[in-house]
């Protein structure tokens, strides 16, 4: 399974950093062979390689650092004016600098990597612990058509058997399990597009249909919990522009933590509100649950790695939410609901284009 | 089932709800569906024995809990369980309270068949009995106050003369009296008073 990734900013971007680089390099050359020994114009190489630490990989910096301890080295040879000994000095100097900013940058570098890669992980631990939490749902959701196909089949056995037969009634029957087993399949098509692993893809989608599959799978746990789900998709909405698995697996785990919450509270109270609607140029997706609510002050905490207030949890769902969201041009944030409760608000961009949901 | 009955399901799943109204055709049962337990109870329930279909899960009121609805409703339907997702412990209640049977979708057509019919079937002696029961509660209401005394102390293995003794009688009059009895209850033996006073309750 490949791993997912959070959206990577666009190429166009790091050929302009690699132009940007390249350029600064030769005009340093220029100006450090152009000057007297004695101004160690070689030392300012440090502040190219700091400004491309995050846009270079770390073979990338050993590569650039090392063309610059070369440039420096070179500049040295060709310079032919100033006092000798001081620009061998200034060059060992410029030398130590490069390869110790070089290092730093690389380490630094590697972290960052690994941090990237942990993060694309936990992506992945969060998509299938959010489709864990729908299994049960999922189940039910699939079991219905599944009984209702072999309650069919049943009848359908026995109008055959009748004498005479009752063939228009067998065949209504065998249309009846057509159509079920239509239904199951559309499920698993939906579970599979959820747990796939696909790497980020970034293209306009349907907003409401997007959040509207994942309501159907989460339809049999609500009715478990006895939870009355109000859903206030607006009609009509642009296209979104994001990944929509990843939109899609926001969605899930914002609506199974308010499923979660809903479930401590009364029966009676048991309520959740799904809303979509336009604000300027974001789509935005509401969820408002009955629950006991946040702690106060914890809007923001929510969101931070590992903060939770569930006993089972591990508190990287929110932050992972956010990380998914953010990465895809959007805001995530939480509110107190006004009767009690939270509600919990994600907007994602608006697809330039002219296509109409 | 040569007699009249029918078959109630409530269901909330508009696939599941069309194959069992199909099924239960195709062996010859009346059946009526509904989404939901507040439709099944707007509607007047036929005057024939009958059993209810009921899937445990339903939005709004659950199927456990509308069966005990039922109870304070006065109705006395049998029911069979039908669950997408029963686990053990929901089947136990179910069948406590007492539940013809407790059957997990997907479900044998035979098994759930079988339960029908034995849920008919008792609702049928319910029936009866209730029947039964209204009309020799009717024969007792034609008995005096007094021929009402001497029967309970008859049943109760009281000689003539000790009653008579008791109610402050002659033994003539509690011989009269037990005889009216009998003839109203239309009865014939002690033995058929005693059951009879038993099934009443008096």
């Amino acid at each position: 399974m490949k791993t997912p990734s959070l959206p990577t900013p666009p190429r166009r971007r790091r050929g302009l950093h690699l132009t940007a680089m390249v350029l600064a390099l030769a005009l340093l050359f220029l100006i450090d062979t152009a000057t007297r020994y004695e101004v160690a114009v070689s030392v300012f190489y440090t502040v190219i390689i700091l400004a491309m630490a995050h846009a270079l990989t770390w073979r990338g910096l050993i590569v650039l650092s090392g063309s610059c301890v070369a440039l420096t080295w070179l500049s040295f040879l060709i310079t032919s004016y100033g006092d000798q000994r001081a620009g061998l000095v200034n060059m060992l100097i410029s030398t130590v600098a490069i390869v110790i900013t070089g290092y730093l940058a690389c380490t630094a570098e590697l972290a960052r990597a690994a941090a990237h890669e942990a993060q694309a992980r936990l992506l992945r631990i969060s998509r299938i612990h959010s489709l864990e939490g729908l299994t049960t749902s999922i189940a039910h959701e699939l079991n219905q058509p599944l009984a209702a196909i072999v309650t069919s089949g049943h009848a359908c056995q026995r109008w055959m058997e009748q004498d005479p037969p009752q063939l228009d009634k067998a065949r209504q029957a065998l249309q009846r399990i057509l159509g079920d087993a239509d239904r199951a399949s559309g499920i698993i098509a939906r579970v599979r597009k959820l747990s796939k692993g696909e790497p980020a893809s970034t293209r306009p989608f349907v907003f409401n249909a997007a959040v509207r599959e994942v309501l159907a799978l989460s339809h049999a746990e609500m009715q478990r919990l006895d939870i009355a789900m109000r859903a206030d998709l607006a009609p009509g909405l642009p296209l979104a522009l994001a990944d929509p698995v990843q939109v899609q697996q926001v969605i899930a785990n914002l609506v199974l933590n308010a499923m979660e919450a809903t479930a401590l509270v009364d029966v009676a109270r048991r309520t959740i509100l799904v809303e979509s609607l336009q604000q300027a140029d974001k789509l935005v997706f509401r969820i408002s649950d009955g629950g006991p609510g946040l702690p106060a002050g914890a809007q923001e905490q929510v969101f931070e790695p590992f903060w939770t207030t569930k006993h089972e949890g591990i508190g990287v769902g929110l932050s992972i939410s956010r990380s998914i969201v953010e990465a895809n041009g959007g805001h995530i944030w939480a509110e107190p609901h006004a009767p009690g409760g939270a509600v919990f608000t994600f907007s994602v961009p608006v697809a330039p284009a002219e296509g109409e949901a | 089932m040569t007699d009249a009955a029918m078959v109630y399901v409530v269901d909330d799943d508009n696939s599941v709800r069309a194959a069992l109204e199909d099924l239960l055709a195709s062996v010859g049962l009346p059946v009526r569906a509904f989404a939901s337990a507040a439709q099944f109870l707007a509607q007047p329930l036929a005057d024939v024995p009958a059993c209810l279909v009921l899937d445990v899960r339903m939005p709004g009121l659950s199927g456990l809990e509308f069966q005990r609805q039922m109870q304070t409703l006065g109705l006395q339907l049998p029911v069979v369980f039908i669950t997408g997702h029963g686990d053990i412990a929901m089947g136990v209640k179910a069948m406590k309270s007492g539940a013809i049977d407790f059957l997990a979708k997907p479900f044998r057509d035979q098994d759930l068949l079988d339960a029908i019919h034995q849920g008919i079937a008792q609702d049928r002696a319910r029936r009866l009995a209730d029947a039964d029961r209204a009309e020799i509660g009717g024969r007792w209401q034609t008995l005096s106050d007094g021929e009402r005394e001497v029967v309970q102390l008859v049943v109760k293995g009281l000689l003539n003369k000790q009653i008579a003794h008791q109610l402050q009688l002659s033994e003539v009059t509690v011989k009269v009296r037990r005889g009216n009895a009998m003839r109203k209850l239309q009865l014939s033996s002690l033995a058929d008073l005693v059951r009879l006073t038993e099934k009443l309750g008096v």
